[in-house]
């Protein structure tokens, strides 16, 4: 083809070039004759790759018909002509559309996109992998190699502004095993478009969702003799949780079996039946009542990250907050991936585990190609809930006994299928290892037969 | 014809070069080759091999 041809050429470099050879590669091109060629040269343009780098305007500035030109220059594409000229390319939809979004708004001329389509074609497909690839083994080794790397490094460790985080391995685990409750729970609530430059409203927030407790706002003295107890209430601290005397008290009146009087400065609390273990009862439910704020989330702080304010909690509780007024719901997220399948769906658990398990791995400077993570991620959550990995999980379930014998408690797992009389079909990659059979993967799949001459 | 993925040019290598180390007539001129893997090798490379995979 012309564009071999041209390429040989061009290895001489412009001005080795002889004016023959030159006109003969332009005359290649689509349209151009050895007239227009010559024109084309006489103007400068030595190569194919001068032609086509030309905007259309020039060319027709010398002379060559619209259509030609057109289909020649570098000229903007828009959307439309760009899915077009995309159509019959075998192209994944994410690859085309992050494709047009960079084309779009650039002169370019159609050879030049071709071009670029085929090198992103080749690179696609360099990046692929081969049917009966091992995929999972190489997941499973390419999680766990850097798994004895973290190890060595930091356990546990305080992060930054407040808050403290589980890094490293311990957190890894906690990802993969799909722990119902992570060792530190944490929310990342973002807010709306309006509210996300307001500092006042994002404090505000902040209070409103973090937990205050009784204790928080007042002393607290028992009464043994009078079998009450005296809240003596801190104003500041009520100001600064911005609760008032009313809601307090209306909070208090709220406990069964008690009398609440509200003496200005103190607040006197007393069983209905006065004895002590009334009073003793009453007192271990007032102790650590919740006056205002989620459940679960104990804290609450103010950040500004990437130019807007964002609320950081410890502990979690998506549900009530998401729907709070102000707070972006498509973006803000927690760290507990148990959480995650019951608010948010099973496609943002398989999310989750991505972004947790890449922010956990980055975090310690570990690179691990995405793809590992996303198959595990899938694996988890194939069956539309949230699965560990190990034993009870995704191990656990494995339809060969003897796989499953391989991986943990192996006695049990035989005895428990002698049992039940278990057979195993041998169609899965450690039966046949244990069996001593080629494994049904890579070469071990392949199966070959004769080919008779046409 | 279609290409070959890495683990089946593997095995047809594999399954040639065992047939000329048992002794099949080579089909193509071995020129000192006698490495029955590289004579496999090359007559893949040649398309000769009457071998073919079976996809399933």
């Amino acid at each position: 083809m012309a564009m071999s041809e041209n390429q040989d050429l061009d290895l001489g470099g412009v001005g080795v070039e002889s004016k023959k050879g030159s006109i003969r590669s332009i005359s290649s091109l689509p349209g151009i004759g050895e007239h227009r060629a010559e024109v084309l040269y006489n103007a400068g343009f030595r190569t194919v790759d001068d032609v086509i780098k030309a905007s259309v305007d020039e060319l027709q500035d010398l002379g060559i018909p619209n259509e030609i030109a057109t289909s020649l220059g570098r000229r903007s594409l828009g959307e439309k002509e760009l899915s077009d000229l995309l159509v019959g390319y075998r192209l994944p939809q994410n690859l085309r559309v992050l494709l047009i979004e960079k084309i779009r708004n650039i002169e370019i001329s159609e050879m030049e996109l071709k071009r670029a389509i085929d090198e992103l074609l080749a690179l696609y497909k360099q990046i692929t992998v081969d049917p009966n690839e091992p995929v999972g083994t190489v997941a499973a080794q390419s999680m766990g190699e850097p798994g004895t790397q973290m190890t060595m490094r930091t356990f546990h460790y305080a992060g930054v502004a407040e808050t403290s985080v589980t890094l490293g391995l311990p957190r890894l685990i906690e990802i993969m095993d799909a722990r119902t409750e992570p060792s530190t729970p944490l929310m990342t609530i973002y807010l709306k478009e309006g509210y996300d430059q307001n500092l006042e409203f994002a404090k505000k927030l902040a209070i409103e969702i973090s937990t205050t407790k009784l204790l928080d706002l007042c002393e607290m003295r028992v009464d043994l003799e009078g079998k009450s107890m005296i809240l003596e209430v801190d104003e500041r601290a009520l100001e600064s949780r911005r609760v008032t005397g009313e809601e307090l008290v209306d909070k208090l009146s709220s406990q069964k079996n008690c009398e609440v009087n509200d003496m200005g400065e103190t607040i006197v609390i007393s069983p209905i039946e006065k004895n002590y273990r009334q009073l003793q009862k009453l007192f271990f439910s007032i102790k650590d009542m919740r006056v205002k704020g989620t459940p679960e989330i104990k804290r609450a702080i103010v950040r500004r990250e990437r130019g807007e304010y964002v609320i950081i909690t410890e502990g979690s509780n998506l549900a009530p907050v998401l729907e709070l007024e102000g707070v972006d719901a498509s973006r803000s997220t927690t760290n507990d991936i148990y959480e995650i399948p019951k608010v948010l769906g099973i496609e943002a658990t398989r999310n989750a585990i991505i972004r947790e398990t890449v922010s956990t791995l980055e975090e310690q400077h570990l690179d691990v190609d995405v793809r590992h993570v996303m198959l595990i991620a899938d694996l988890m959550t194939k069956d539309g809930g949230l699965k560990a990995i190990g034993r009870h999980g995704i191990s656990g379930e494995k339809a060969s006994l003897l796989a499953r014998a391989a991986f943990e408690i192996t006695v049990n797992h035989l005895l428990d299928g002698a049992m039940r009389g278990e057979v195993d079909h041998l169609d899965g990659v450690v039966e046949n290892i244990i069996t001593g059979q080629p494994i049904a993967v890579g070469t071990g799949k392949v199966s070959l037969t004769m080919k008779w001459s046409d | 014809m279609q290409e070959l993925t890495r683990f089946e040019r593997a095995r047809i290598i594999g399954a040639r070069a065992l047939q000329i180390a048992m002794g099949a007539p080579v089909l193509i001129k071995v020129d000192g080759v006698t490495d029955p893997v590289e004579i496999a090798e090359i007559e893949l490379m040649e398309e000769i091999i009457p071998i073919t995979v079976r996809r399933r």
